[in-house]
C-alpha cells in the first residue's frame, strides 16, 4: 500500500485501540467463532467499527504459528501451550516441517486466514495479517530460551554447544512457519501484516552485552523479521511491527530498521523522546497502559483520560506521525469488562 | 583472592563450570557446608540480585547466575542434608492458574533458595487448592504467587481467597509479577508485593520476622 496512507491516519488524528479480543469475548460461543473464519471476519468487522479506525486488526492470539510448526513437523498428542522441546530439534524433523509447509494450515489459522478474506472482499476496511514474530516463537519453544540466548551471546557457536543448537534450530523453524504464515495472509488479501515480537526486548537480551558489541539482537531478533519484512515488500505488503517489552533505545532504532509502516511500543517507552531517534516516515503507535485497565486501583479513568491527553499533546510537539492507541492488544479480564471498556473508550473518542 | 570470594565472583558472572568446582574444592577441604552457601553461594545471588535492582544487571545476567547457583547447590545440598542443616523457613510458589509463565518465578524461587528458604516449586497454571494443600503439608511460612498475564490475576485473588478460607492464619501470601503493583497486592489482600526478584528475598524475610 501507499505508505502516504498511514501518514494521513496519523495526520487525521485517528486513534484506537487493538480491541478485537473486547468485542469477541462478549459473544456467548467465542470458542467456537475463533475457529470459524466467516464469523472471525464479522467479530473483526464489527470491532474495528466500534473503535472507528479503518484498519481492520485481528486477534492478537500468539500461539497459532506455534501450534501450525508442531503440526507440520509431527509432533502430535501435545498441549501447544505447553510443549517445550527438550533437545534441539534434528534435521529429520527440520527436513520434515520444510516438506510439510505446503500443507494446509490447521483450522484455527485456517479461520484467521479466512477471517482476513471476509474482511478484504466484504468490508471496505483495510485487512491486516497478525502473526507472532520468529524470535518470540522461538521463545516458546524451548523452556529456557534466555539463558541460551545470553550464552550465544558470548560467541559461542551452535556446534558447541546444545542450548545454543536449540535455539538456533527453533528459530530456524520458526522463521519458516512465520513466513508460511504471512504469505498466506497476504495471499487472502492482508494490506499489512502486524508482526508481534514481544519477546525481542531487555528480558532476552542483556543491555550489558549488547553494549559489550554482541550482534545477538541483530542476529536473532532483526534478522529474521528482515526477511519478513522483505517478502511483504516483494507482495505490496506493509509490516507493522508491535513490541510491547522493555527496550533500550538502541532496540527500538533496530526495529525502525525494518522501516515499518506503523511501528507499536509498549507503556515502558516515553514516546516523544522516541520519535527523536525515529524516521519521520514511521508511524509510532500507542501506548496507553492497557495492561493496567483491568482495575481501578492501579489507573482510574481519570489518569488514562490524562496520559492520553499528553500523548497526543507531546506528540503533536513533537511533530512525529502518531496514532494513540494502546500498548498492546487489549485483552478481556473476567470480571473487570466495564472498566477496561470506559477506558478503551478513551481511545476511540479522538482528541 | 579467597576461594569463598572466588566462589561468590563465579555466581555473580553465572560462570557455573568455575562455580561447581570451587564448591567441590571447598567441601573437599572441609569447609563448613554452611560456610560455603553463607559465604560463597548467597553473597553471589545477592551481588546479582543488587545490580539488578540498580539496574546495572538484568534477566539474562540474573539467569546465569541462577544457574550456577542452582548447579553448585546440587553439590552441596547432600553434604547440608549430612550436616543436618535446614532451612529455616518454607515457602511454596508457582504461578497462578491460566498462566504458564515460568522465568519470575523461577528467579524469585532461585533467590529465595540462595537465602536459605526451602522452596517448594508446584511450577505453572496452579490451582488455588494446590497452593493450599501445598503449604498445609510443607507447613509453609509463605506462599509466593506469581502471574504474567493481566488475564491471570483474578486467578490470583482467587487463590488469596482461598488461602484466607482455608484458615491457613499464620501463612504469608507474597505477589509478583509484571502486570502486578502495590495497589493491586492490597487490593486482593496480599501481605507481600516484590517488584523483582531480588527484592522477593527483602520482603519474604521481613514477613516471617
Amino acid at each position: 500500500m501507499d505508505r502516504q496512507y498511514y501518514l494521513d491516519l496519523a495526520a487525521r488524528g485517528v486513534s484506537f485501540p487493538i480491541g478485537t479480543d473486547l468485542v469477541l469475548r462478549e459473544h456467548a460461543d467465542h470458542a467456537q467463532i475463533v475457529n470459524d473464519g466467516r464469523r472471525l471476519g464479522q467479530v473483526i468487522d464489527e470491532a474495528a467499527r466500534r473503535y472507528r479506525t479503518p484498519l481492520a486488526f485481528p486477534l492478537m492470539d500468539l500461539m497459532i504459528e506455534k501450534a501450525d510448526l508442531l503440526h507440520l513437523a509431527g509432533v502430535h498428542g501435545v498441549d501447544p501451550d505447553t510443549f517445550h522441546f527438550d533437545t534441539p530439534p534434528d534435521e529429520k524433523l527440520m527436513a520434515k516441517l520444510e516438506s510439510n509447509l505446503s500443507s494446509p494450515p490447521g483450522v484455527r489459522l485456517q479461520a484467521n486466514i479466512d477471517a482476513i478474506r471476509y474482511i478484504a472482499q466484504e468490508t471496505d476496511l483495510i485487512p491486516v495479517g497478525m502473526c507472532i514474530g520468529p524470535f518470540s516463537l522461538m521463545t516458546k519453544l524451548l523452556a529456557d530460551p534466555i539463558t541460551a540466548v545470553y550464552i550465544a551471546g558470548t560467541g559461542m557457536k551452535p556446534e558447541e554447544d546444545p542450548e545454543v543448537r536449540a535455539v538456533e534450530r527453533t528459530l530456524q523453524m520458526a522463521l519458516m512457519v512465520v513466513l508460511r504464515s504471512v504469505r498466506l495472509q497476504v495471499d487472502a488479501g492482508a494490506h499489512a501484516v502486524c508482526i508481534a515480537e514481544p519477546a525481542a526486548n531487555k528480558a532476552y537480551f542483556s543491555p550489558n552485552q549488547l553494549e559489550a558489541g554482541s550482534d545477538i539482537f541483530e542476529r536473532y531478533a532483526i534478522a529474521p523479521n528482515r526477511r519478513i519484512r522483505d517478502l511483504l515488500r516483494m507482495r505490496g505488503a506493509d509490516l507493522i511491527f508491535h513490541c510491547c517489552g522493555e527496550l533500550t533505545d538502541m532496540m527500538v532504532q533496530r526495529f525502525a530498521s525494518l522501516d515499518p509502516a506503523i511501528l507499536s511500543l509498549g507503556s515502558s517507552r516515553v514516546l516523544w523522546e522516541d520519535a527523536r531517534i525515529l524516521p519521520k516516515n514511521v508511524v509510532l503507535y500507542g501506548n496507553l497502559p492497557s495492561k493496567k485497565f483491568y482495575s481501578d486501583e492501579v489507573i482510574t479513568l481519570e489518569q488514562v483520560e490524562q496520559k492520553a491527553q499528553e500523548l497526543r499533546q507531546k506528540m503533536r510537539q513533537a511533530g512525529h506521525p502518531f496514532i494513540l492507541g494502546s500498548e498492546c492488544d487489549v485483552l478481556h479480564v473476567p470480571g473487570c469488562e466495564q472498566t477496561i471498556r470506559r477506558k478503551v473508550e478513551v481511545i476511540s473518542r479522538g482528541g | 583472592m579467597s576461594q569463598m570470594q572466588a566462589l561468590c565472583d563465579a555466581i555473580q558472572t553465572g560462570n557455573r563450570n568455575e562455580a561447581k568446582r570451587l564448591t567441590q574444592e571447598a567441601i573437599d577441604a572441609g569447609l563448613n557446608p554452611q560456610d560455603i552457601l553463607d559465604k560463597g553461594l548467597v553473597p553471589g545471588m545477592y551481588a546479582i540480585g543488587e545490580k539488578f535492582k540498580r539496574n546495572e544487571a538484568f534477566v539474562p545476567e540474573m539467569l546465569i547466575a541462577a544457574r550456577a547457583m542452582k548447579e553448585a547447590m546440587a553439590i552441596l545440598e547432600p553434604h547440608l542434608v549430612k550436616a543436618g542443616i535446614q532451612p529455616k523457613y518454607r515457602v511454596v510458589i508457582g504461578t497462578v492458574q491460566g498462566d504458564l509463565h515460568d522465568i519470575g518465578k523461577n528467579l524469585v524461587a532461585m533467590m529465595w533458595k540462595g537465602a536459605n528458604f526451602g522452596v517448594i516449586d508446584l511450577g505453572t497454571n496452579v490451582p488455588p487448592d494446590k497452593f493450599v494443600a501445598a503449604a498445609r503439608e510443607h507447613d509453609a511460612h509463605i506462599i509466593g504467587l506469581s502471574a504474567l498475564l493481566t488475564t491471570t490475576m483474578p486467578a490470583m485473588k482467587e487463590t488469596v481467597a482461598k488461602v484466607r478460607a482455608a484458615g491457613l492464619d499464620k501463612v504469608k501470601v507474597m505477589v509478583g509479577g509484571a502486570p502486578i503493583t502495590r495497589e493491586f497486592a492490597d487490593e486482593i489482600g496480599a501481605d507481600g508485593f516484590a517488584p523483582d526478584a531480588a527484592t522477593a528475598v527483602d520482603v519474604a524475610l521481613r514477613l516471617v520476622a
